[in-house]
């Protein structure tokens, strides 16, 4: 993991990468949106508004993980002191709040077809708008610090307390009454028929590494920007 | 009621809010990382 | 022990102490963070006094749905089992509303004991299929039956 700590090393292969995780995320998404409209079929029970399902949970699968991200990363900031834990962390936030909000969003659109609601405040829906606003704190906490291109120690602490949400949203569905159903794909297997199944993996995957692709640009935004910072105050000094 | 208006604004909100984020990290990449390759030439 | 390790254990036990004091706190909430009270739950309370809000969920009973004379009434039996409750709404359901199938209703229960809904909402269950695949299954279960 350290093999990565030096930004020159990290930024040798991020170069490369990043256009290749955006090629194949924009294919693989874009076939999977388009397998969803097209050509997989309506549900028995809800018709054609089963369709929202190859956006809507890829938006929830990326708020969550991106979450569980930067709680790893935390963990290595504070524990590892690994350099760019930070960086990586600060990067995800923003496409992290993106999917949460598009999660609540298309929830939100689906809802109303579906159970005659665009919003009731039952567990589900309730703990993924808490996710939300922690992704807010956190970002107005990363950019008010001073680091460079990280975040503050203070800041990784609450990465890593806000992760308790993250099984809470997993469980709210088990542990109470909600208008939400429970979770069709677990360990156990898949309650969505294959037909239907199938091009939620390809919108899945597309969707993740667009998202990785996110994250590896603001990584190397963040990384130049401090870079001539850096050297600002280095000539301001001499 | 008809499910394809909520279908095609799910659709639309998630393309258009990945594109957005997409665009708004690459351009800001672009401008940071021409500002870092710029105090490089000029040393 | 080496500083690096120190913080790890530190980190460990105040992760642990948080997952703990929520999941402490969740089973607190666990009544009261119900979305809605099955017919089962009102039962376990010995019943709720006519007249104050509630929020009642289950599943609408196999040939429960009765339309009323008046054409906009409906009656119809929600249960979780075992208990069941009688409900009666005046207006339009969703489209997924059915027998058989997950049911959320906001009101009250009369002086009578039927519960009387102002919202209804549907739930459906976490299974998806296409539609002759549902045909299908349904087929064999009345051929079974």
């Amino acid at each position: 993991m350290h093999g990565f700590a030096n930004p020159t090393r990290f930024l040798a292969i991020a170069r490369p990468v990043t256009p290749w995780l955006a090629a194949a995320g924009v294919l693989l998404a874009g076939y999977g949106l388009y397998a969803g409209l097209f050509l997989s079929p309506p549900d028995y029970l809800q018709g054609e508004t089963v369709r929202i399902l190859y956006v809507h949970v890829p938006a929830a699968w990326l708020g969550m993980g991106g979450w569980t991200g930067i709680a790893v990363a935390s963990l290595a900031q504070i524990v590892w002191r690994h350099p760019l834990a930070g960086v990586a962390a600060r990067a995800v936030a923003v496409p992290g709040a993106l999917f949460t909000a598009l999660c609540l969003l298309t929830g939100s659109l689906w809802g109303r077809p579906a159970w005659g609601t665009w919003w009731q405040w039952d567990g589900r829906m309730t703990s993924m708008l808490v996710l939300l606003f922690l992704y807010f704190g956190y970002i107005a906490l990363a950019n008010a610090g001073d680091e460079r291109s990280g975040v503050s120690r203070a800041t990784a602490i609450f990465g890593l307390v806000g992760a308790v949400n993250i099984p809470i949203i997993n469980r709210s569905v088990v542990w109470w009454n909600s208008l939400h159903q429970p979770a069709s794909i677990t360990l156990g297997g898949s309650k969505i028929d294959a037909a239907i199944l199938y091009p939620l993996v390809f919108s899945a995957l597309g969707f993740t590494l667009i998202f990785a692709a996110i994250v590896l640009m603001r990584m190397r935004a963040l990384l130049a920007r401090a870079k001539v910072e850096a050297r600002l105050r280095r000539m301001a000094a001499a | 009621m008809n499910p394809w208006p909520f279908v095609i604004a799910a659709y639309a909100v998630t393309i258009g809010g990945t594109a957005a984020a997409f665009i708004w990290a690459w351009l800001a990449m672009r401008a940071a990382e021409k500002a870092a390759a710029g105090l490089r030439r000029e040393r | 022990m080496k500083a690096k390790h120190q913080r790890l254990v530190l980190v460990l036990l105040v992760v642990a102490a948080m997952i703990g004091a929520a999941l402490l706190a969740m089973s607190a909430l666990r009544d009261q963070a119900a979305y809605f009270y099955s017919p089962a739950d009102i039962a376990r309370l010995g019943g709720v006094p006519p007249g104050q809000a509630m929020r009642l969920g289950g599943m609408v009973a196999d040939k429960s749905i009765v339309h009323e004379a008046d054409g906009v009434t409906i009656r119809f039996t929600v249960t979780d089992g075992g208990a069941t409750v009688l409900v009666r709404y005046k207006g339009i359901v969703p489209d997924l509303f059915k027998e058989n199938s997950g049911v959320v209703a906001d009101g009250r229960f009369g002086t009578d004991g039927v519960f009387v809904a102002d919202t209804i909402l549907a739930k459906h269950d976490e299974r998806y299929m296409p539609p002759q695949l549902a045909g299908a299954e349904h087929k064999t279960e009345t051929l079974a039956r």
